[in-house]
């Protein structure tokens, strides 16, 4: 009953877009207006203010408001997020009225043209009262354009009152305290826009030409449940989606992949985490934080041979007694990249715990040592039956 | 007064600086170029990224005379794009401000120019051109400003996987890996630079057809070497060493890890894994160690099945080889040095002091066996020959089809390395010349063809 309703609800907010889209209303600079729809013209270059999409309302105080029009902007978590630095991220996918993604089990989902991926980055001084005096630093954009992705990098204002495209990125030193009370300081980059490609660049195939690609927007990663308050209270994000005619094709959600939910890790540490689920939740970690360079259809990892996807069932490339290819100073000395039952001589390890520039992973995006993401791995590895590398 | 008249005209001359083209770019500007041509005045930092994140295909950059205090990488994601300073005394981007973990300049992107400028102080590579068909690198300098450092990045001028590549005239220098690093790439030439204060000067990796000439080699810890690596999906092949000096180096190995910190001080050139190299006309001198080793890859990986390559996904040419087939099905393996011609090189005052410091323990064994003797010219490691003798030539296999000779003042020797140990030195085959069974004097397949680039 439902879906046979959607065409006409379509129809009906794709003329009021494009009726807005003819005032010539883009960078109007009146701000966002939550009354008015969304606003994403892909045959325009982009906006120089995040604002003349009108995505959502940001206020320090209150947070986030998504726009409401047609429930087309849908806020969403993932199961193992992405570290970055500490920040506090908010995610949501917005989807021209009428169009919907198609389901994939494995790889991110297909979009239509107009679809809006946001991720913000916000800081607060101190983690533990993460709503505490928030500032946003940046949002990203990925924007679905007839000929693929483009990545769009969205610098704050120190008002926090708008964004400005900023192509070539931004750099910052931020102080704040992190979730277990330490002191840290970030080099924190916002990343240029051509940097984008090195995250989010992959090869459909190992021979063919990259192309980008969101990472997160996969049926593992978002099969999980989301509080969204109000009637709909909290459910499964896929099943939200699709409900919502933004996603088709999913099956019975007893029969989608999950990640591992991390949450646990976030809270607890890695004490959290049961001895017996320590292989899945180290290799759900691996997989959102290292996979879209380490696997075969990427493009900055390949060199190393190393492949830390979830579906990787090869060990010997999962890095178990595997002598690196040429990471130079990434080593800290060590031979493997994983000694198995010695987490402290593994450079896999080492890479993902050291702060010093030339030797941490991943390569972008992390300039402090993600403490309970590190004592996961260290966990995971130390779990491991212990292996001589050296007679192998 | 006449201070007054001065200061007034050195006023005219400052504020002329700023605003003209003639003074800011005195060498190139876009005048001399057809098609879209953008001028970045020197130091403008926020200009040149905003440029290149928002560039078209086949735009030409001309940077101004002066420093740009880069804070983060410049990123280059489009073809066609030629990137042009004042020269390598004129024009810098200096990174060592820059706190994120990247490269100076990272380019993705076909038919790349980078001309007359310094990158210096990188945190990773200087330059890195990667998966790009058409790459020039002329005229540059990749630098870092303290000598020695192991925190120095680790390549300087760098194409890797890429396609149709040219380096010439540059300078790469205080690398703590390699200072000129080709890396599985196809079709090079690397000809006239100058490599110096690397922990390797000029690394040929896992690469097919290249012709590396002219260049200078010094003070380095490593020369200029060939290899290929385990798991590499190009297996190395038709790589020409000539007509290159390769002196002095011996810089104490300052690499903070990974198979070049195995690498001893003094070392010339070696082959490791790797066929079909001439190594033909160069000039060896005060190298330490050794001028030239050829060895096998087993001494850095001694598993087979880590050199094993599905013939399925190995790129370009490599059935007319003759490799060896691993022991999984459909598999070859390429640690195998074979097929090398060493030639018409001169050699003077190298092999005296061999490094004793370093890992594997290579040095060691050479004084050893040679005391103050000096080394042989050309090592090779006999990995894979089924018969070895110290003394009787007759009892010797070249089943790797090794050829020396016609060398200045070159001399040979073989060693039956698997037999060595630090308690133990099976004596060397140390023939004289024509170094049979190691007299052959052509490559299998025939010689290397010249580079040709479009």
């Amino acid at each position: 009953m439902r879906s046979s309703l959607r065409p006409l609800g379509a129809t009906l907010a794709a003329l009021a877009v494009a009726a807005v889209a003819g005032c010539g209303a883009d960078d109007a600079g009146g701000g966002v207006d939550l009354s008015q729809p969304v606003h994403v013209d892909v045959t325009a270059p982009p906006p120089t203010k995040l604002s003349a999409y009108n995505l959502f309302a940001w206020d320090p105080a209150t947070g986030y408001t998504f726009n409401p029009t047609d429930e087309r902007v849908v806020p969403y978590d993932l199961n193992a997020p992405l570290f970055s630095d500490y920040a506090l991220k908010q995610r949501a996918v917005y989807l021209p009225p009428g169009a919907a993604a198609s389901y994939d089990p494995e790889l991110a989902f297909e979009f239509p043209v107009g679809t809006v991926l946001l991720k913000n980055f916000a800081f607060a001084p101190d983690l533990r009262a993460p709503t505490v005096g928030t500032r946003l630093i940046e949002t990203r954009l990925l924007v679905r354009y007839p000929d693929g992705w483009q990545p769009l990098p969205y610098v704050w204002n120190a008002d926090q009152t708008d964004a400005e495209l900023a192509p070539a990125g931004a750099f910052e030193v931020i102080d704040f305290v992190d979730d277990a009370g330490q002191a840290r300081t970030a080099n924190y980059l916002v990343p240029q826009k051509n940097q984008c490609e090195t995250c989010h660049a992959r090869k459909p195939t190992p021979t063919a030409s990259p192309a980008i690609v969101p990472i997160g927007m996969k049926a593992r990663h978002l099969n999980r449940s989301y509080a969204y308050g109000g009637a709909v209270g909290t459910t499964n994000q896929l099943e939200r989606l699709a409900a919502l005619g933004m996603l088709t094709g999913a099956p019975a959600t007893a029969t989608i992949p999950a990640a591992y939910d991390l949450r646990p890790l976030d809270t607890g540490g890695v004490a959290a985490i049961p001895p017996a689920e320590l292989d899945a939740a180290a290799r759900s970690y691996l997989d959102i934080n290292c996979a879209h360079c380490h696997d075969p259809n990427a493009v900055q990892g390949i060199t190393s041979q190393l492949f830390l996807g979830h579906d990787n069932t090869d060990l010997f490339r999962l890095g178990y007694c595997k002598r690196p290819g040429s990471a130079g100073a990434g080593t800290g000395g060590f031979e493997f990249d994983i000694v198995p039952g010695d987490p402290d001589t593994s450079i896999l390890y080492f890479r993902l715990s050291t702060e010093t520039v030339g030797a941490m992973m991943p390569l972008l995006g992390r300039s402090v040592t993600h403490a309970k993401g590190a004592a996961l791995i260290h966990a995971w590895i130390a779990a491991m039956p212990p292996v001589d590398c050296t007679t192998m | 007064m006449t201070r007054l008249t001065f200061t007034a005209a050195s006023l005219v001359v400052a504020l002329a600086a700023c605003g003209s083209d003639e003074n800011n770019f005195p060498t190139n500007s876009c005048a001399d170029v057809t098609g879209t041509c953008v001028q970045i005045d020197g130091g403008d930092v926020a200009g040149l990224q905003t440029t290149v994140n928002t560039l078209s295909p086949n735009t030409t950059i001309v940077l101004g005379k002066g420093t740009f205090a880069m804070t983060n990488s410049l990123t280059i994601r489009a073809a066609g794009v030629h990137l042009i300073g004042q020269g390598i005394e004129a024009t810098t981007l200096d990174y060592a401000t820059t706190a994120a973990q990247v490269n100076g300049v990272d380019v993705q992107g076909n038919d790349f120019l980078v001309q007359d400028l310094t990158v210096q102080d990188a945190p990773k590579d200087g330059i890195r051109v990667e998966a790009s068909d058409g790459v020039v690198f002329r005229r540059i300098r990749a630098t870092w400003t303290t000598p020695s450092d192991s925190t120095n990045g680790a390549y300087g001028i760098y194409p890797v996987k890429s396609q149709h590549v040219l380096v010439e005239d540059s300078r790469a220098e205080h690398a703590s890996d390699a200072g000129l690093y080709v890396g599985q790439c196809q079709h090079v030439i690397v000809r006239n630079n100058v490599v110096t204060g690397n922990v390797a000067g000029l690394e040929i990796e896992n690469t097919q057809y290249a012709d590396v000439y002219g260049n200078t080699a010094e003070d380095n810890t490593a020369g200029i070497v060939a290899f290929d690596l385990p798991g590499n999906p190009i297996v190395g092949r038709d790589v020409r060493l000539r007509d290159n000096i390769i002196r002095n180096n011996n810089h104490t190995n300052f690499a903070p890890g990974g198979t070049v910190a195995k690498i001893p001080a003094g070392t010339g050139t070696f082959a490791m894994a790797s066929r079909r190299v001439e190594i033909t006309g160069n000039t060896y001198q005060d190298n330490n160690t050794g001028d030239i080793a050829l060895i096998s890859g087993l001494v850095i990986e001694p598993d087979t099945t880590k050199w094993e390559l599905n013939t399925a996904t190995i790129a370009g040419q490599w059935d007319d080889l003759g490799l060896l087939p691993g022991v999984g099905a459909g598999t070859i393996t390429n640690f195998r040095s074979e097929n090398i011609v060493v030639a018409r090189n001169t050699h003077m005052g190298s092999g005296l002091h061999p490094d004793l410091n370093d890992p594997l323990q290579f040095g060691v064994l050479l004084i050893l066996i040679y005391a103050t003797n000096p080394v042989d010219s050309v090592l090779y490691d006999s990995v894979g020959e089924p018969m070895f003798n110290s003394t009787d030539a007759a009892m010797n296999s070249n089943a790797n089809r090794i050829c020396v000779g016609g060398n200045t003042g070159g001399t040979f020797a073989s060693m039956n390395l698997a037999e060595q140990s630090a308690s133990s030195q099976v004596p060397f085959f140390r023939p004289a010349a024509p170094f049979a069974p190691f007299d052959c004097t052509t490559l299998n397949g025939g010689p290397i063809a010249d580079v040709v680039l479009p």
